[in-house]
C-alpha cells in the first residue's frame, strides 16, 4: 500500500490496462489517418476495407475506442488500475465538452427528432449541462474519459447501425432553393471521424499517462503531433495531387539518346564594337541527348507535343530581373536604416510604410506598373518584360527590406564594437562583419519573396503578358539580344521591351480565357495540369537554390 | 540623506542603459560636493554612506604619482556625462609606457568609462559627452582633427566578454591588418600574384604566439573562432588586438567571464605584454590588480579618482582611509 500514498520515482512496469490505453492511442491515430485519407478520397466510403464496408468499419472502430476509454476511466475510478488523477478534469476541458455536446444534442434534437426551437434549445442545454457535470464534477479519470468515450461511441454507433450510410444526405432547412446546401457522407464522415479520433485519442493518451500532470502532458502531445502530422499530410497530398495529374502530359514523348534533342548553337563572335567588323567567330552545335517536348517546345500546330518553354524562360527572367532590382535596393536601405540612420520617427515611418507595401494586393502593384511604367519604355504604352520585372521587383522590395533589417538588428553589437576598437571604419565593419552575419536572414527573406512573386499572375496580366502560346523561337532570349550601339544609351536590348509570357500567366489564360485550342493544343485539361506541375517545380527549384545559398552563408558562421 | 544617495545611485545605472557595457554604469552620488565642503561639514551629516564608505576629502597629492619612464597617455581634468548624469569628475592621471596600470574600484565608479575615453569608444554612445584632455604621446586625441581610425589602431581594446567574429581563427587575427590594407589577400591581388599570404601567415603565428594561444590552435586555424572555449576566445581577442600593432592595450575586465585557469593564463599574458606594450586594465578583482600591475588607480563612488600610486603602496599603505577600506574589503 505504500505505493498508493507515496509518489514513486520509477513508474510501474507495463500492465494490461496500460497496454489497452496504448492500443487505444494507436487506434485513434490510425482512425485519424483513415479519416484524412477518406477526406482526400484516397479511401472509398462506399467500398470495403479489409473485407468490411468502410463506414460500418469506421463506426465499429469508434465504438471500440469509446468503450475502451470509458472502461479505463471506470477501472481507474474503482482503483483497479493504478493512476494518479487530479480532483477534476478542469474548467477548460469542461467547457469544451459542454460546447461539443451542446452542438451534438442540438443537432440530433432539431434535425433527427424535428423538435422546434424551444425543444432543441432545451435538449441542447440539457446535453451541454450533463456533459459539464460529467466532465468537471467527478475525478479527472472519469471526467476526461466518459464524455470523450460517449461521443466516439455514439457517433460510431450511428455509423455502425447505418444511421449514416453511403446514401445518406442532409439538406439543412432554412436555405432558399438557389442557395441550397446538401451535405454528403464524403464530407461528414471524414470530419466526424477525425474529430472523434482527436477527442478520444486525447482521452486515451491521458489514460496512458495515468492522468494527472503526466497524463495531461501526453494528451497535449498527442493533439500537437496529430495536428502537425495532418499539416504535413495536407502539404504532401497537395503536391502529390498536382504531380499525379500533371506528370503524364509533362513526360509525354520524352526520349533519351544521342542526338534526339534539340540543337543548341554555342557561338563566340569577336566583333569590334560600333564598327561592325567581325574579327573571328566560332560556332559549335550541341545536340542534347534528351528530348523533353513539354519542357523544350513552344506551342505550334506543327508540334507533336506542345510545350511551355517560352513560359519557363519568361518566369525565370522575371525572377532574375526582380531579384536583381530588389535585393541591392532592399539590402542597401536596410543597411542605411540600421547602421546609419538615427533610430526615431523617420525609421518608424519607413517601417510602417514597408509593412504596408508588403501587404498591398498585387493587383495594385500591377495597376501602378500599367499606369506608370508602361508609357515610359516605348513610344506607345506597350506591355514588356522589363515592366514586369520592375513591377515584381517593387513587390519583392519590402520583404527584402524588412527581413534584411531584422537580420542586421539581430547581429550583436559586440561585433561592431570589436571592429571599431580595431580602428576599422564603419562601412568596412558593415561590409565584413555585419553583412556576413546577417546574410542567412537576408537570403531567407529573398526566398520567401521569390516564392510569392514567381507565382504572381495579376501584375503580369497588366504589365507583361503578350501572346500566351508562342513558338519556341519566340522565347525571350535576353542574353543574346544585348546590342552595342554608337549613340546613347549604347546598350540596347529589344527583348526586354517585348511582351512575353510566363507560367502563372499562361496557366491563367489556359483556365479562364480558354485560349490555346487555336495553337494546336488538343487536350486542354491535361495541358493545364502539366503547366501547373512545371510552375510548381520551377518555384520549388528557386526555393532549393535559396536554401542552398542560405546553407552556404550559414556554414561560414557556424562552428559545428 | 542616505536615502537620497541611494536613489541617485539607482537612477545613474538606469539612465545609461544605452551603454553596451555594464562597466559603464554610472553612479553619481549627491555627496559630490564633499571635497569642497570638506568632511567636517558633510561628514557630520553623512557619517558613512549606504555602502559603508567613510566620507573624507580627496587630496590632490594622493593622485600625484611620480615615475621615471615615458608617459604613454596623459589625462587632464576629464569629465564625462551620460545625458545629465556625470560619470567622471575631473580625473587626471599619467599612464607610464610599457607597464601595467590597473584601474580598480566598486561597480559604477566610472573606471570602465575612463578606459573607454582613452580610445574614444565613448563616441559610440550617443548620450555620452566628454570634456577635458587626453594626450597620446603628447598629441591631443579630443580634437576635431583627430583620426579615430589611426587612434584606435594605436590604442587597442579587449572587452569584458570575449567577442570574436564568427569567422575562422586566422581571419579573426588578420581582420584588422586586412581592413587597414596592411595585408592583402583579396581576389584581385591573388590573381595578380602579389597577395600577402605569407605575410599573413607570419602575422597570425606571431600574434597567436604572443597571445599564448598558438600551441592550442595551430592545427585548426581555419576553424570557426566561436568553437573555442571562453578563455581561448579571450586570448584570440587579445591576439586580434595585437595584430594591428598598437602602442597601448586597454582591457576592460578581461578575465571576469573566465574560470581560474583561463584567468591565470590571461594574467601571465598581461605581464608578458607589458614588456612591449602599455597595458591599462580595469578589474574588479583586487588580488588580480595586486598580482599583475605596476601602478594602481583607485576610483571610488562618484566618478572620482581617489588615489593613484605604485601598486605596492596602494595595497600596503594607502593614503586615503576609503581606499584602505576598499582594498581590505570593508566595502565595495
Amino acid at each position: 500500500m505504500t505505493g498508493a500514498t507515496e509518489t514513486g520515482v520509477v513508474r510501474g512496469r507495463a500492465s494490461t490496462a496500460k497496454t489497452v490505453a496504448a492500443a487505444a492511442v494507436g487506434l485513434s491515430a490510425l482512425l485519424f489517418a483513415l479519416a484524412l485519407a477518406a477526406g482526400f478520397e484516397l479511401l472509398s466510403l462506399t467500398g470495403r476495407l479489409a473485407g468490411v464496408p468502410t463506414i460500418p468499419l469506421l463506426g465499429g472502430l469508434l465504438v471500440t475506442l469509446g468503450a475502451a476509454v470509458i472502461a479505463f476511466g471506470a477501472g481507474s475510478r474503482l482503483e483497479l488500475v493504478e493512476t494518479d488523477p487530479s480532483r477534476s478534469a478542469g474548467l477548460v476541458a469542461g467547457t469544451l465538452f459542454t460546447g461539443i455536446w451542446f452542438v451534438v444534442t442540438g443537432l440530433v434534437a432539431s434535425q433527427t427528432l424535428g423538435l422546434g426551437t424551444v425543444g432543441w434549445l432545451a435538449a441542447a442545454s440539457l446535453g451541454g449541462a450533463a456533459a459539464f457535470a460529467v466532465t468537471a464534477l467527478p475525478r479527472e479519470d472519469v471526467g476526461s474519459t466518459v464524455p470523450a468515450g460517449a461521443l466516439a461511441g455514439s457517433v460510431g454507433l450511428v455509423m455502425l447501425t447505418g444511421g449514416i450510410g453511403p446514401d445518406w444526405s442532409w439538406s439543412p432547412a432554412g436555405f432558399s432553393d438557389a442557395q441550397s446546401v446538401t451535405v454528403f457522407p464524403r464530407v461528414v464522415i471524414p470530419i466526424a471521424v477525425a474529430f472523434c479520433a482527436l477527442v478520444v485519442g486525447w482521452a486515451a493518451a491521458k489514460a496512458y499517462g495515468g492522468f494527472g500532470a503526466r497524463g495531461r502532458h501526453l494528451g497535449a502531445y498527442l493533439l500537437i503531433y496529430l495536428n502537425a502530422g495532418s499539416i504535413i499530410a495536407v502539404l504532401f497530398v497537395l503536391v502529390a495531387f498536382v504531380f499525379a495529374k500533371g506528370i503524364d502530359p509533362v513526360m509525354a514523348g520524352v526520349t533519351v539518346g544521342l542526338g534526339v534533342g534539340p540543337t543548341t548553337t554555342l557561338a563566340v563572335d569577336l566583333v569590334i564594337p560600333f564598327a561592325d567588323v567581325r574579327l573571328f567567330g566560332l560556332s559549335y552545335d550541341v545536340v542534347w541527348p534528351v528530348s523533353w517536348p513539354f519542357v523544350m517546345n513552344g506551342a505550334s500546330i506543327l508540334n507533336d507535343v506542345n510545350g511551355v518553354w517560352p513560359a519557363i524562360v519568361g518566369t525565370i527572367w522575371l525572377v532574375v530581373g526582380a531579384v536583381a532590382l530588389a535585393v541591392p535596393l532592399g539590402v542597401g536601405s536596410a543597411i542605411f536604416l540600421t547602421e546609419y540612420a538615427e533610430r526615431g520617427r523617420f525609421t518608424q515611418v519607413v517601417e510602417v510604410a514597408t509593412n504596408a507595401l508588403w501587404s498591398t494586393p498585387s493587383i495594385v502593384f500591377g495597376l501602378f506598373g500599367a499606369a506608370f511604367l508602361l508609357p515610359r519604355f516605348t513610344p506607345t504604352p506597350k506591355k514588356s518584360l522589363l515592366a514586369g520585372m520592375i513591377t515584381l521587383g517593387f513587390m519583392l522590395l519590402p520583404l527584402v527590406l524588412i527581413t534584411a533589417r531584422e537580420a542586421m538588428l539581430s547581429v550583436p553589437d559586440e561585433y561592431r564594437d570589436a571592429s571599431a576598437a580595431l580602428g576599422v571604419s564603419k562601412w568596412q565593419t558593415v561590409r565584413s562583419v555585419v553583412l556576413p552575419a546577417a546574410m542567412p536572414g537576408v537570403v531567407t527573406g529573398v526566398i520567401l519573396g521569390v516564392g510569392r512573386i514567381a507565382g504572381e499572375t495579376a501584375p503580369l496580366i497588366l504589365t507583361m503578358g503578350g501572346g500566351t502560346f508562342v513558338t519556341v523561337d519566340q522565347a525571350a532570349s535576353v542574353v543574346d539580344s544585348f546590342q552595342l550601339t554608337l549613340s546613347p544609351p549604347f546598350v540596347t536590348n529589344p527583348e526586354l521591351t517585348q511582351a512575353t509570357t510566363a507560367l502563372p500567366y499562361q496557366l491563367y489564360q489556359l483556365i479562364l480565357a480558354n485560349v490555346g485550342q487555336s495553337s494546336g493544343i488538343e487536350n486542354m485539361d491535361t495541358f493545364r495540369w502539366g503547366t501547373a506541375l512545371v510552375l510548381l517545380v520551377v518555384v520549388l527549384s528557386f526555393y532549393a537554390i535559396g536554401i542552398a545559398t542560405r546553407q552556404y552563408f550559414r556554414r561560414k558562421l557556424d562552428y559545428e | 540623506m542616505s536615502n537620497a544617495r541611494h536613489d541617485a545611485a539607482t537612477d545613474g545605472s538606469t539612465d545609461t542603459g544605452t551603454a553596451t557595457d555594464t562597466g559603464t554604469d554610472v553612479d553619481t552620488g549627491t555627496d559630490a560636493d564633499d571635497d569642497t565642503d570638506g568632511h567636517t561639514a558633510t561628514g557630520r551629516q553623512h557619517g558613512t554612506t549606504t555602502t559603508g564608505e567613510t566620507d573624507e576629502r580627496i587630496r590632490a597629492e594622493w593622485t600625484d604619482y611620480e615615475f621615471a619612464g615615458d608617459v604613454a597617455l596623459s589625462v587632464e581634468d576629464l569629465d564625462v556625462y551620460y545625458g545629465d548624469e556625470q560619470a567622471l569628475r575631473g580625473v587626471s592621471l599619467d599612464v607610464p609606457a610599457e607597464s601595467v596600470t590597473a584601474l580598480i574600484g566598486p561597480s559604477g565608479c566610472g573606471k570602465s568609462t575612463f578606459l573607454r575615453c582613452l580610445n574614444r569608444m565613448n563616441d559610440r554612445i550617443s548620450s555620452a559627452r566628454v570634456e577635458g584632455s587626453v594626450e597620446l604621446d603628447g598629441e591631443e586625441i579630443y580634437q576635431d582633427a583627430a583620426d579615430l581610425v589611426a587612434l584606435r589602431k594605436r590604442v587597442g581594446m579587449v572587452f569584458q566578454s570575449p567577442n570574436p567574429f564568427p569567422k575562422s581563427i586566422r581571419d579573426n587575427v588578420s581582420y584588422g591588418p586586412r581592413k587597414h590594407g596592411d595585408v592583402d589577400t583579396g581576389l584581385l591581388s591573388r590573381l595578380l600574384g602579389r597577395d600577402d599570404e605569407e605575410t599573413e601567415a607570419e602575422l597570425v603565428e606571431r600574434c597567436l604566439r604572443n597571445a599564448a594561444l598558438w600551441d592550442e590552435v595551430n592545427d585548426r586555424l581555419d576553424d570557426n573562432a566561436l568553437g573555442l572555449s571562453g578563455g581561448q576566445q579571450q586570448r584570440l581577442c587579445i591576439a586580434r588586438c595585437l595584430a594591428v600593432d598598437p602602442d597601448v592595450i586597454l582591457m576592460d575586465e578581461p578575465a571576469s567571464a573566465l574560470d581560474p585557469i583561463a584567468t591565470a593564463k590571461i594574467e601571465d599574458l598581461i605581464e608578458d605584454l607589458a614588456e612591449e606594450y602599455t597595458v591599462v586594465v580595469v578589474t574588479h578583482n583586487m588580488q588580480q590588480a595586486a598580482r599583475i600591475s605596476d601602478q594602481t588607480a583607485v576610483f571610488l563612488t562618484g566618478g572620482r579618482l581617489v588615489e593613484y600610486d605604485d601598486t605596492d603602496k596602494i595595497f600596503e599603505n594607502p593614503e586615503s582611509q576609503r581606499v584602505e577600506d576598499y582594498v581590505t574589503g570593508k566595502f565595495g
